[in-house]
């Protein structure tokens, strides 16, 4: 038996292991009888009929052949809604609604905002639309339909339940600064070296040469002292800096800012999530989501959320986590489109 | 039994991680090889699921000899019509919503997990690897932010299961536990918990899913759990406890989660702040570890304290130099080296009651020993 490593901090503790499976069929429960096995999903009919008619298809490779993302079908005449940060820059859009094929897709318009973009095919017969449920009353414990996989000629589904509150996502916080770049030596104190343009603190007038003395208060003395002042701030927030200028104390007012996030590291919750290659890239900073339990993947979200009436609550935009995916509620959507058509 | 040659890697569900570990292999092939009485498929179950027809009508005929919580679609193999799904539906909005109200997040240190209120003085169920300790303090946060102080109390270290209690008074709300056990494979069921930490406008998570395996000490269900999750309650459709969110393996089909009869086979153990087993999902503390920061000299009246470390618990504790220690937790303290021995039986947390004489006064300090 391999020696359980112990670490001082027990509780941060992650403990990853190798574990041998066994596998005996009749004390485990077949995979077609789980929430998301071909039984149930049987279920799930009625709705899915809806996707096959009011669900797109969208591909990229030119060929027609690897999809890309779903989509949701808007309008009659060949309005189409997607997720735009899976389709930004791509040259050669197709689509396919139901069996029909359509190779000219044009751009009409993208919501940065909503991360939507709206296309247009031309069908020479009209298309079914999805009927929007706009009440906002989707009760949490809902069933949810979702695309699943998909053949050139079927649409299958996917299926949750509604999870949490409807509610803002929003973006990563880098946390918050004050706009000042610090002397290296500390022995006059912590003297400012550079002033950030167009941060809080060349707004307020703090200038190169001043030497910290307290913040809302309490003593600054070394920069450990200052990230703590600041740790639990908010960008917006105004803070009363005193300094010491040219052997004067001096009390400002300093705005301070949010500070650019790096790169988006994938945390431990999201490698249980199955990584880069399961998450959308784009998957918070949303004004209002409807939040389900859906193990969809990246390339499965942009097409209708359905519930068991076949009536389309929202579109999916992101698989946020193992548990979470992300969808614009139809109240949202509905506005979304009439401004892009505008 | 095969045991089949595939690895898998398995998680503990907490967030909040800084570092890592590795559980041994052979723990995990012990635990998923065993097999219960409660995961068979009956004999009696497949005739009365044949035809949906056929179940509707026997859980009609038969439903006053059932037991109680007995619903039609988990005698049914899986649901067939809008109806089944709305019957699941219905019974998942009206157990989910009370369930939700006691399910809390938990925070110690930098972590968060999750746990469940099972008495309306606060008795809360949790796994071993949230509190990952007996007689730690940590914070409750209730749905709507409140903070409330707790303890922890006594833990199962070899199969993830825990106690711990509200310290303040109140009533709080708190869900039945099902000690009976009479959930079968394929049952529907519902796990809550505030994955990746507590978010008062998202509010707990609720996920729906079935019992896909069952073992003595481990329930798998299709419920998907996460870091955050640990320690957060999973419910019969009733609305009553079955298991307490443990671990994940990649695979979106495994999340395993302890059952209530280990929680029922230890409850004493458990009540008694006992720490049982050798992990590997909680560590025993190490003698040795603890560090209260005095340095002391023998003298004709006693133990004296010398000085005491910047910071150190017994600074913080108020411990001058001066004074001399009579006690330690009720152990007459006879000298310098006696008392370096007694600390070396303590460890890093533990709780510690020193009486000192100071200036002919006799005082109790507490303090808790910090790492060494």
């Amino acid at each position: 038996m391999t020696k359980v490593h112990h670490y001082q901090s027990i509780l941060a503790a992650a403990a990853l292991s190798l574990m041998a499976g066994t596998a005996c069929a009749q004390n485990v429960l077949p995979a077609n009888l789980r929430i998301n096995g071909k039984s149930v999903w049987e279920a799930f009919e009625p709705q899915r009929q809806v996707l096959q008619k009011s669900s797109a298809v969208i591909y990229i490779d030119g060929r027609s052949r690897l999809m890309k993302i779903y989509g949701t079908v808007v309008s009659e005449d060949g309005y189409v809604l997607t997720k735009a940060s899976e389709i930004e820059g791509a040259s050669e859009l197709t689509m396919r609604i139901d069996g029909d094929l359509y190779t000219e897709v044009k751009v009409i318009g993208t919501d940065a905002r909503w991360d939507v973009t709206m296309l247009k095919v031309e069908p020479e017969q009209p298309l079914v639309p999805v009927v929007f449920d706009e009440s906002d009353e989707v009760k949490q414990g809902s069933w949810v339909i979702s695309n699943g996989s998909t053949t050139r000629s079927s649409r299958r589904v996917k299926v949750g339940i509604l999870s949490a509150n409807t509610r803002e996502i929003t973006p990563p916080s880098g946390g918050v600064m004050l706009g000042v770049i610090l002397a290296e030596e500390e022995e006059k104190g912590l003297q400012i070296k550079e002033i950030t343009p167009k941060s809080g603190a060349e707004k307020s007038g703090l200038k190169k040469d001043d030497i910290i003395q307290s913040i809302s208060g309490k003593e600054i003395t070394d920069r450990e002292d200052l990230l703590k002042v600041l740790k639990d701030k908010e960008a917006g927030e105004k803070i009363a800096v005193e300094i010491l200028r040219d052997g004067k104390k001096k009390k400002l007012s300093v705005e301070l800012t949010a500070r650019p996030k790096g790169p988006e590291r994938m945390s431990r919750n999201d490698q249980m999530s199955g990584g880069a290659l399961s998450l959308s890239k784009r998957r918070n900073d949303f004004p209002r989501v409807l939040h389900h339990d859906t193990p969809l993947i990246k390339d499965r979200v942009g097409g209708p959320l359905l519930n068991l009436d076949g009536v389309c609550i929202g579109m999916n935009i992101a698989r946020a986590s193992r548990v979470a995916t992300f969808a614009i509620p139809a109240s949202d959507l509905v506005e979304i489109m009439a401004e892009m058509k505008e | 039994m095969r045991v089949s040659v595939f690895f898998n890697q398995l998680m503990i569900i907490i967030g909040g991680f800084e570092r890592r570990g590795s559980l041994s292999p052979l723990s995990h092939v012990k635990m998923m090889s065993y097999t219960s009485p409660h995961s068979q498929y009956s004999q009696k179950h497949k005739i009365l699921v044949k035809t949906r027809l056929l179940s509707l009508l026997a859980s009609f005929v038969l439903a006053p000899l059932l037991s109680a919580q007995e619903f039609p679609f988990n005698e049914a193999k899986s649901p067939a019509t809008k109806d089944d799904l709305l019957s699941i539906q219905k019974a998942l909005m009206e157990s989910s919503e009370h369930a939700r109200k006691a399910t809390v997040s938990i925070a110690i240190g930098e972590g968060f997990g999750s746990g469940v209120i099972v008495s309306s003085e606060g008795l809360i169920l949790t796994a071993a690897h949230v509190t990952a300790g007996v007689e730690k303090e940590l914070t409750v946060i209730m749905n709507d932010g409140t903070r409330l102080k707790a303890v922890s109390m006594g833990l199962i270290s070899n199969t993830d299961a825990a106690m711990m209690r509200i310290t303040e008074e109140g009533e709080y709300p708190y869900v039945e536990m099902n000690k009976e056990n009479d959930y079968k494979l394929g049952h529907w069921v519902f796990a809550l918990g505030h994955s990746g930490g507590f978010d008062k406008s998202r509010g707990p998570v609720l996920r729906l899913g079935r019992i896909v395996k069952d073992s003595e000490t481990t329930v798998h269900t299709d419920c998907k759990v996460i870091g955050g999750d640990s320690g957060g309650p999973l419910f019969d459709m009733k609305g009553r406890l079955i298991a307490i969110h443990s671990r994940v393996s990649r695979t979106m089909e495994e999340n395993m989660h302890v059952p209530m009869r280990e929680y029922v086979r230890h409850w004493e153990s458990m009540k008694t702040n006992e720490f049982v087993g050798d992990g590997p999902f909680a560590q025993r503390p190490v003698k040795g570890t603890g560090f209260i920061g005095i340095g002391t000299k023998d003298s004709e009246d006693g133990l004296l304290v010398e000085k005491t470390g910047k910071d150190s618990p017994a600074q913080k504790a108020g411990i001058e130099e001066g004074d001399i220690l009579l006690s330690i937790n009720n152990k007459e303290i006879t000298g310098k080296e006696g008392f370096k021995s007694m600390l070396k039986e303590m460890s890093e947390g533990d709780k510690v009651e020193l009486k000192i004489l100071r200036k002919g006064e006799e005082k109790t300090v507490k303090l808790t020993l910090a790492a060494r």
